[in-house]
């Protein structure tokens, strides 16, 4: 299924294949993700989830078919092209560097913008203004970091460029149904100040409860492409949550 | 007292070149998994290329940066990209074992070129002997020291104090966000490689001049610095320091109210210790590692 959409497309995938050596993961994936949306990926282990976002973000080579961002072909970019586009990448787990302190970890989120921005300390400051505990822990190592302190570090860190596009993996896992509220907060607010989001949630139904849109992968292919309202509302999703499959669309 | 004195004198200027050896060590480990155990001919090369930037007729300055700079090449660059990267792929342990062919293959190089003889090599720095509270310190521990811990400062303010130096940090922490957030990892790893042949280089000139030019010269020395880098903790700069210093001082201590023939048992024992109480090191943080 899948729907049109009349605003700006910050990200369109069409037909992207990309595996492991000889296994391959995605077979075709297409989707569109608005700009100014929120879109969450669903579906069961192993449909190419995490995959997905490898792949958009460059760690994961494409063996054919094309990643749009906001009209330009990325397909295959390296990493630092695509946050010097305007694309940032939070993937799953806890992803800090230990030993280095929090502002340090923090400040390493602008490395890809070499010199070309100058007010890269007031933005550090910002984004500790908006984090009370990472502001008190700003000196001490990130491996004091709670949980959901060091999810609340990679988000600081993955706004510092400004990224229109941020891809977000599994952002409530470990953490504390507040933690997890706030985060979905942060991502609201982005949201309405225009930033795509593309968000991968094991919570599904409450993910998408936030969300503008979503996709239901299955065998590394768009199986459901919607507004997230008619998802919910989907009983073929609730199939696929309690364990079925689902037809394919048009089948 | 004043022999005490004297002993761990001398025995911190000795540490603070295996604690160059050693930060070698931990630097390379942790930021692409090299054990490399031709790091002591590392140390004996140098010495050579600047040997024989002085029998073509270069002043001894001169010499040493022109084989500092042959070092970095050979010993840094060359090393990474041909043996290191195809040999990685491999994983850890086949790349061990062909750094201890390398290592062969360096000291045999050596002799049918230079011969086996004990060449002597300048020293930096002139050998007086100064006496303080009764006891005598040469200026060339002295000098080695100060040497050795401009250099350990040096390294410390590169590693924390500049955006490069927490680049290498994160990419020896988790190398997978560091390619993340776009730091260029591949070229933090070859940074580790060019500072460890300049801290063996570095290592060269302060030891050789003690112990003459010669193609085995790098063997005890390359165990030493080894055993301090696990003393310390490996995946720890600052273990490697306090491994290496620790080593220089045990050793002296060892061999002047012990024995001079368990000498070298000493530090094998303290490793030993180590391992079984401490496997991480004094200063080494345990690590995770899917195997």
């Amino acid at each position: 299924m899948a729907i049109e959409h009349t605003g700006d497309i910050a990200l369109e995938l069409s037909d992207v294949v990309a595996g492991y050596g000889q296994m391959t993961i995605l077979n075709g994936t297409s989707f569109k993700v608005p700009e100014g949306s929120i879109t969450t990926v669903i579906g069961p282990n192993g449909a190419g989830k995490s995959t997905v976002f490898k792949t958009i973000y460059g760690m994961l080579r494409a063996r054919t078919g094309k990643v749009v961002f906001h009209g330009k072909d990325v397909t295959n970019w390296t990493p630092r092209r695509l946050l010097e586009a305007g694309i940032c990448y939070i993937p799953q787990g806890r992803n800090i560097f230990p030993q280095l302190s929090v502002r340090h970890n923090i400040e390493l989120g602008a490395v890809a913008a070499g010199r070309g921005i100058s007010d890269i300390g007031q933005r550090i400051e910002k984004g500790l203004d908006r984090f009370p505990a990472l502001r008190r822990k700003a000196n001490q190592q990130a491996s004091t970091l709670s949980g959901g302190e060091q999810k609340q570090l990679e988000i600081v860190r993955g706004l510092l460029l400004d990224p229109r596009l941020v891809l977000i993996d599994e952002p409530s896992i470990g953490l504390s149904p507040l933690m997890v509220q706030e985060t979905f907060a942060i991502l609201t607010e982005l949201r309405n100040q225009g930033v795509a989001i593309l968000m991968i949630e094991q919570n599904a139904r409450s993910a998408l409860a936030m969300s503008d849109y979503g996709i239901v992968l299955e065998l590394g292919q768009t199986r459901i492409f919607d507004r997230a309202e008619a998802i919910l509302a989907d009983p073929r999703v609730a199939a696929l949550f309690l364990g079925g499959a689902i037809t394919p669309a048009g089948g | 007292m004043s022999t005490l004195i004297s002993l761990i004198v001398s025995g911190c200027a000795t540490g603070a070149i295996y604690a160059l050896v050693a930060i070698g060590f931990t630097l390379l480990w942790q930021t692409s998994q090299t054990i490399n155990f031709a790091q002591g001919e590392f140390v004996m090369l140098p010495a050579f290329f600047m040997l024989a930037g002085m029998n073509m007729g270069m002043p001894f300055w001169l010499a040493i940066l022109v084989g500092t700079a042959i070092s970095v090449a050979i010993l840094g660059a060359a090393f990474k990209r041909a043996l290191v990267d195809p040999m990685l792929r491999h994983g850890a342990l086949p790349l061990a074992i062909a750094t201890m062919a390398l290592s062969i293959m360096m000291k045999e190089g050596v002799k049918e070129f230079y011969g086996a003889e004990a060449q002597p090599f300048p020293s930096l720095i002139p050998a007086i002997d100064l006496h303080f509270l009764g006891a005598t310190i040469s200026t060339q521990s002295l000098g080695l020291l100060a040497v050795g811990v401009a250099a350990v400062l040096a390294l410390q303010y590169l590693l924390n104090s500049t955006s490069v130096g927490r680049q290498m940090q994160a990419t020896a922490q988790n190398p997978n966000v560091a390619r993340i957030l776009g730091i260029p990892v591949e070229r933090m790893v070859m940074y580790s490689f060019i500072i460890n042949a300049i801290l063996v280089s570095v290592a060269s000139v302060l030891v050789t001049p003690l112990y003459l030019a010669k193609f085995s010269s790098g063997e005890t020395l390359g165990l030493a610095a080894f055993i301090a880098a696990i003393v310390g903790g490996f995946n720890q700069v600052r273990g490697a320091i306090l491994g290496g210093i620790l080593l220089g001082i045990t050793d002296n201590l060892a061999a002047t109210y012990i024995s001079t023939q368990y000498r070298s048992a000493v530090p094998l024992a303290l490793l030993i210790a180590v391992i079984l109480f401490r496997p991480q090191g004094l200063l080494g943080t345990a690590e995770e590692r899917t195997v």
